[in-house]
């Protein structure tokens, strides 16, 4: 897929399966709105098919297509009152009166909206809006529906809340849900599959436990959770050498002696005596963070973060110990290097902005 | 500081309003003058609901505003859409000249769509006739459209562009979401767009004023030549009505606005597409039906089974019914049915000759006086004359016929003739200082002297004065005739054509040289008005003769109304109004006694011959002295 | 698919304005450049501009008056409406409106009946016994014709703008320290730019083409550059001077609009009435 000359997408290769909830999620405009926007057909790729059933639907136009869409910050038409903006695409459809009503008031019960129908789209709370959004698309009763970003807007209780509902609503109608966000956590906590995309590519599909705990680069390690990326060598299978010492671990199947990264969890980190840890450092700076501490620890010049609800204090040597399954080796990929160092730590780490619209026309 | 402020207001807003109550105050004004109320009545109105061409002027420039708005705010809607899916670049430029038409002076767009039409229509299709209803609806709906575009881009770049994709994602075809979706987004801008079209559309002058043809004038153009004489009451009473129109559009307007913005926090959004679904309905078959009028009117007056007769005469040169003498024009279309006269008037030869030579109209017939004629003769402007179809001829003093601009009488029939010379204010004016042209060089009377505004009889005076042949090529002579031009600037108050008339009659001037015969009308009005031939020198002794130009399309109608204007006694009746001198023998028995027996019109002998007639002045000369007279003016 | 689309929607739309606009622009510079009799190439109408040179200076000069008067004037007002409550806001607007739908020929018709020398004012001054006043026919009843019939022009666009001026910069620039004259020097009077320039265009490009008012309220000095173009289309029978005159006008309006934006900011659309 090219735009205005530039490559957004490159070598997708995708399949969702009936039934799933699938979640594309990347940074901003890591293309997984412009994947969403191919399948939903409102672009249409420079290369490549996209299939339906088997059928190549490249060319149908996004009205002839079993697929709907929960919008971005929901487009819901202001011009329609909530019983209207539901009945749109039936109505369109020219369904027989009766039909479209009970069809309208089976979605309105599913999203819990009944007695609102007339009620004016400004007049609504967003997670009200938001509800409107997904039966408007729902009742047309699509085979798969796409849903872009549709939590975005609305603050964290309520997102919370509404996760759980959507997922209550995808069991509930059996469909395929695509969903798309750049919020980890919601991908973790709502998908059967996570598709990590950034820079126009897919860097891992799988389960979200898979993606967690085994990152297939730094670029998924740092994206998915918070991780210390450290360079190493594989001496041998199950042998990873890094700061100049040899750790046991569980990865196999490397060439010998070949560079990888070493990706080290924050928070399978515990601290140890220093005269019996693997490593010593210094702490740097310690944070509260409620349920644990953020801290720092300089080793050798390079910084760890470590979560941890023990508390140190800043000054102190500290010793850690590395347990074997706490260690995930992974291939050195373009991100090396990138990722990992938390020697400019602030303790607003890495939030993402959301920037959605770069990734829109 | 805020009570200061508000003072200042409530004056800036009387400083807007008190022309629009003068001239209010004027329509319920028993007397022409906007200064001198003389009493109350409701004549006016009367007068005006009686004008059916006024109200036909009225419903023409409805007609162009009305449909030049629904064709422009349908068109550009629609590019106002392409416009904004562009790339941005694209969209710039398409911008930029989108805002040419309205950057650029209203005067410039005229001129340049003139230009363009007469070049197409006139130059390179050869049609006779490139001015007209179409190419004004072309010029009304060209300056029209950046309105629209600008009123409904923001609404589109405001619009959440998602709703088009929900739209189709929901089922909508490209069409469907256009109507269903975007059209309630953008609606409006689409409104005010249209709002403002319209009304741009129906002031328009300028523009128009440029670009339209002999056949079909809106209601500012006709207004401009109107003003150009002592304009009539009724327009007064027209304004008044229009007035309190716009005003109570306006205030309903905005009473619904607030009203409809109340509502929608009570009613429910229900009712309301309910009522948007009806103003809709509402709105389509009133913009059908305005289609379907304007073309049913459109085909009703281009297809007729009747002959248009385009008849173009001096300003007030033919005796229209008014103040008790006999309508002319629908005496003849009485005599001959099947003929439809369109009228149109100019005020002064060389307006006339501007018009005919810069083409773009159809004219059948016209009535120069003598120097044009001999200058449209050597240019094959005009078109002999059949005289089997004009057997009224023999009526024609033999005086008048035969004369230096047409030797062989092929081309003209004389319609009047007459003498120019001074009138002045007796209230004012010194009996002493009445002697010759000098009295308009007198210093005393600076600023209350009028002169005229076209360069022939403006040279003429100067010529007469200074004793100099009146058709000479000496430029050394007419150098002299500017330099004398020049002195007398300073002491004129204002160089005018048919202005004269509201300025001497309201004795807002005092002197000025004109013709006869409109002097005979002055002085009724205002009986403080003496004319006077200047003793012992020479003065203008001209004749209007009708001719048929070139571009005539129907010759034989026009031939026709020569021979009607040639009978005694309608050339009698006709000189009861333009108070001239007539060149048919026996019609001075039709006349009223003070008009025949008048030494202004008909001057006794002796002064006659003092009398000297303007002739064919080579092209080359003509342009020179035009040239010097714009430097007179401008310097 | 998108693409095509929009560029069938709009290729009308251009092809329109380039034949409407652009061309007939082109058809003016050709007959600028050839003989009115003969029809042939001609520097002739150019070389003839610099005879109206002066007619042109006094054009922008009373035009330049005019703009600022509207302006001194215009201000005072918009601020006023701007800063009424809504209900006042809406009703002001359209008292501002109003007299521009009416005919502009009969308003400035109305102006000879008013300052004439027989006219409404000088009955009025004679009544209190003052002399009359000599007003017709001079360059102050022309500027006064201009202000008359331009001043919604000025008072539209400062209204728009000054309308959407935060109170809270007010406020802020208050709590910083500023005088009511500091604040509107340093806040408003900035903030407000683009309004007094997009006003003094809309003034200035009317008012320096104008011919009507100065043939009605002018006299024997105030023939201005409108006039001559006039004269030379409707009654001179020179349309090739004509038009290079107005090619001379168009550019004259063009750059000054070039410079006028230069100084604005990149605000779209100075188009309010």
């Amino acid at each position: 897929m090219e735009f205005d000359g530039e490559r957004i997408l490159d070598g997708i290769n995708l399949y969702f399966n009936d039934h799933e909830f699938l979640t594309l999620l990347g940074p901003s405009g890591c293309g997984k709105t412009t994947t969403l926007r191919i399948i939903g057909g409102f672009l249409t790729p420079t290369s490549g098919r996209v299939l339906f059933d088997g059928k190549c639907i490249n060319d149908v136009p996004p009205y002839e297509r079993q697929i709907n869409t929960v919008f971005q910050r929901y487009a819901l038409f202001p011009h329609l009152n909530v019983y209207d903006n539901i009945a749109f695409g039936l109505k369109v459809a020219k369904l027989p009166k009766d039909e479209i009503h009970t069809r309208v008031q089976e979605m309105l019960e599913i999203v819990g909206l009944q007695g609102f129908e007339n009620r004016r789209i400004d007049k609504l709370s967003g997670g009200q809006q938001q509800r409107v959004a997904i039966a408007r698309a729902l009742v047309n009763r699509p085979k798969v529906l796409l849903l872009d970003e549709p939590l975005a807007a609305l603050d964290l209780r309520l997102r919370k809340d509404m996760q759980n509902e959507l997922k209550r609503i995808q069991q509930a109608m059996g469909i395929t849900f695509i969903y798309v966000t750049h919020d980890q956590e919601e991908a973790l906590s709502m998908s059967d599959t996570v598709v990590v995309m950034d820079k126009g590519r897919i860097q891992q599909i799988g389960k979200p436990e898979d993606i967690y705990n085994e990152p297939k680069n730094a670029f998924v390690a740092d994206f998915i959770g918070e991780s210390n990326i450290l360079d190493g060598v594989m001496n041998a299978d199950y042998k990873v050498k890094f700061f100049g010492r040899t750790f046991r671990c569980l990865d196999a199947g490397f060439q010998p002696n070949e560079p990888v990264d070493v990706v080290i969890r924050p928070e399978d980190i515990d601290f140890v005596d220093p005269e019996a840890g693997h490593l010593t450092g210094t702490v740097t700076s310690v944070t509260f963070k409620g349920l644990n501490y953020d801290i720092i620890v300089d080793f050798k010049g390079f910084k760890w973060l470590i979560q941890t609800t023990d508390h140190q204090p800043v000054g102190a040597t500290v010793g850690i110990r590395l347990n074997p399954e706490d260690i995930h080796v992974m291939h050195k990929s373009e991100y090396s290097g990138l990722f990992g160092d938390y020697s400019s730590y602030s303790a607003e780490y890495d939030e993402l902005t959301e920037d959605a619209d770069d990734e829109e026309e | 500081m805020k009570k200061t402020n508000r003072l200042f207001t409530v004056l800036i807003f009387i400083f807007l309003y008190i022309p629009m109550a003068v001239l209010i105050v004027g329509s319920f004004n028993t007397g022409k003058n906007l200064a001198v109320f003389e009493g109350f009545t409701l004549n006016q109105y009367r007068e005006l609901f009686r004008d059916q061409d006024l109200l036909a002027l009225l419903g023409n420039s409805l007609l162009i505003a009305i449909l030049s708005t629904a064709i422009a705010t349908a068109f550009g809607t629609l590019s106002a859409v392409g416009i904004y899916r562009m790339k941005p670049k694209l969209r710039k430029a398409v911008m930029s000249l989108t805002n040419i038409p309205m950057t650029n002076p209203d005067i410039v767009t005229g001129i340049s769509l003139s230009l363009l039409f007469v070049f197409i229509g006139t130059g390179l299709l050869g049609q006779r006739q490139s001015l007209n209803f179409w190419t004004l609806l072309l010029a009304h709906i060209t300056f029209n459209l950046p309105y629209v575009i600008l009123n409904v881009m923001p609404k589109l770049q405001q619009m959440n562009p998602a709703l088009q994709d929900a739209a189709m994602d929901l089922g909508c075809t490209p069409l469907q979401s256009f109507f269903k979706v975007t059209i309630h987004e953008i609606m409006p801008g689409i409104i005010s767009g249209a709002i403002m079209a319209f009304t741009m559309s129906l002031d328009d002058f300028v523009i128009s004023y440029f670009v339209t043809g002999s056949q079909f004038v809106t209601l500012p153009v006709k207004i401009y030549s109107f003003t150009k004489k002592p304009i009539h009451p009724k327009i007064y009473a027209m304004f008044t009505l229009l007035f309190l129109l716009i005003f109570v559009l306006m205030v309903t307007m905005n009473l619904l606005q607030l009203r409809g913005e109340k509502q929608k926090a009570e009613k429910r959004a229900k009712d309301e597409s309910k009522a948007m679904r009806t103003f809709k309905r509402v709105a389509a078959a009133a913009c059908a039906f305005i289609l379907l009028l304007g073309s049913v009117l459109l085909i009703a007056t281009t297809r007729q089974d009747k002959v248009t007769l385009n008849v173009m005469n001096w300003g007030q040169n033919i005796a229209d019914g008014s103040d008790g003498t006999m309508d002319l024009i629908a005496a003849f279309e009485e005599a001959y049915p099947y003929i439809d006269v369109n009228y149109s008037e100019y005020a002064s030869n060389e307006e006339l000759y501007s018009k005919l030579s810069g083409g773009g109209l159809v004219v059948d017939l016209i009535i120069p006086s003598d120097y044009m004629i001999a200058r449209m003769i050597s240019e094959d402007m005009l078109l002999p004359l059949d005289f089997e179809n004009i057997p009224n001829y023999e009526n024609v003093i033999e005086t008048y016929k035969n004369q230096a601009y047409d030797p062989e009488n092929k081309y003209s029939v004389p319609y009047t003739w007459g003498t120019v010379g001074i009138i002045y204010n007796s209230k004012y004016v010194d009996e002493a200082d009445v002697t010759g042209w000098e009295l308009l060089w007198n210093e005393k009377y600076k600023g209350q002297i009028l002169m005229f505004d076209n360069s022939r009889d403006a040279f003429g005076v100067a010529q007469y004065m200074l004793g100099l042949d009146v058709n000479t090529t000496d430029k050394a002579e007419l150098q002299k005739c500017a330099d004398v031009l020049s002195e007398q600037r300073p002491l004129v108050q204002q160089y005018v054509m048919d202005q004269v008339y509201s300025k001497m009659e309201e004795g807002n001037a005092w002197i000025a040289p004109y013709y006869a015969g409109d002097a005979m009308m002055m002085m009724e009005n205002n009986e403080d008005l003496r004319f006077y031939l200047p003793e012992d020198q020479a003065f203008n002794l001209f004749i209007d003769a009708m001719c048929i130009p070139a571009c005539c399309q129907e010759k034989e109608a026009a031939e026709l109304f020569i021979n009607f204007m040639c009978d005694p006694e309608i050339s009698g009746a006709n000189m009861d109004y333009i108070c001239y001198g007539s060149p048919i023998a026996g019609a001075d028995a039709y006349m009223e006694d003070y008009l025949a027996e008048s030494e202004i019109i008909y001057p006794p002998e002796e002064i006659l011959k003092r009398g000297q007639s303007y002739g064919f002045l080579p092209e080359e000369i003509t342009r020179y002295v035009e040239n010097l007279f714009l430097q007179v003016r401008l310097n | 698919m998108k693409k095509n689309k929009s560029i069938l929607l709009s290729t009308p739309y251009i092809l329109w304005m380039l034949i409407f606009t652009l061309i007939p622009l082109g058809v003016v510079g050709y007959y600028a450049l050839t003989d009115p009799e003969t029809g042939v190439f001609t520097w002739g109408n150019i070389r003839d501009l610099w005879l109206f040179a002066p007619t042109l200076g006094i054009s922008v000069w009373y035009s330049l008056v005019s703009a600022l008067i509207c302006l001194l004037l215009g201000y005072p007002v918009a601020y006023y409406i701007a800063h009424r409550g809504a209900t006042a806001q809406k009703i002001l607007y359209m008292l501002v409106m109003l007299p521009m739908c009416m005919s502009f020929l009969l308003r400035t018709l109305a102006w000879v009946g008013l300052l004439e020398t027989n006219g409404i004012i000088n009955q009025f001054l004679n009544a209190l016994g003052i002399r009359s006043l000599n007003m017709i026919g001079t360059p102050g009843a022309v500027i006064l014709g201009m202000v008359y019939n331009y001043l919604p022009y000025m008072i539209l666009p400062l209204y728009a703008i000054i309308v959407k001026i935060d109170s809270r910069l007010i406020e802020a620039a208050e709590d910083l320290g500023c005088t009511p004259v500091q604040v509107f020097s340093r806040v408003v009077l900035p903030l407000s730019m683009p309004g007094i320039l997009s006003g003094i265009t809309m003034v200035f490009v009317p008012a320096v083409s104008t011919f009507y008012i100065s043939q009605k309220l002018g006299g024997t000095d105030t023939m201005l550059i409108g006039d001559v173009i006039e004269r030379q289309f409707k009654s001179a029978g020179n349309p090739n001077l004509g038009a290079a005159l107005s090619l001379v006008l168009m550019l004259l309006v063009f750059v000054c609009t070039g410079i006028m934006n230069r100084f604005g900011s990149d605000e779209e659309g100075g188009v309010v009435v």
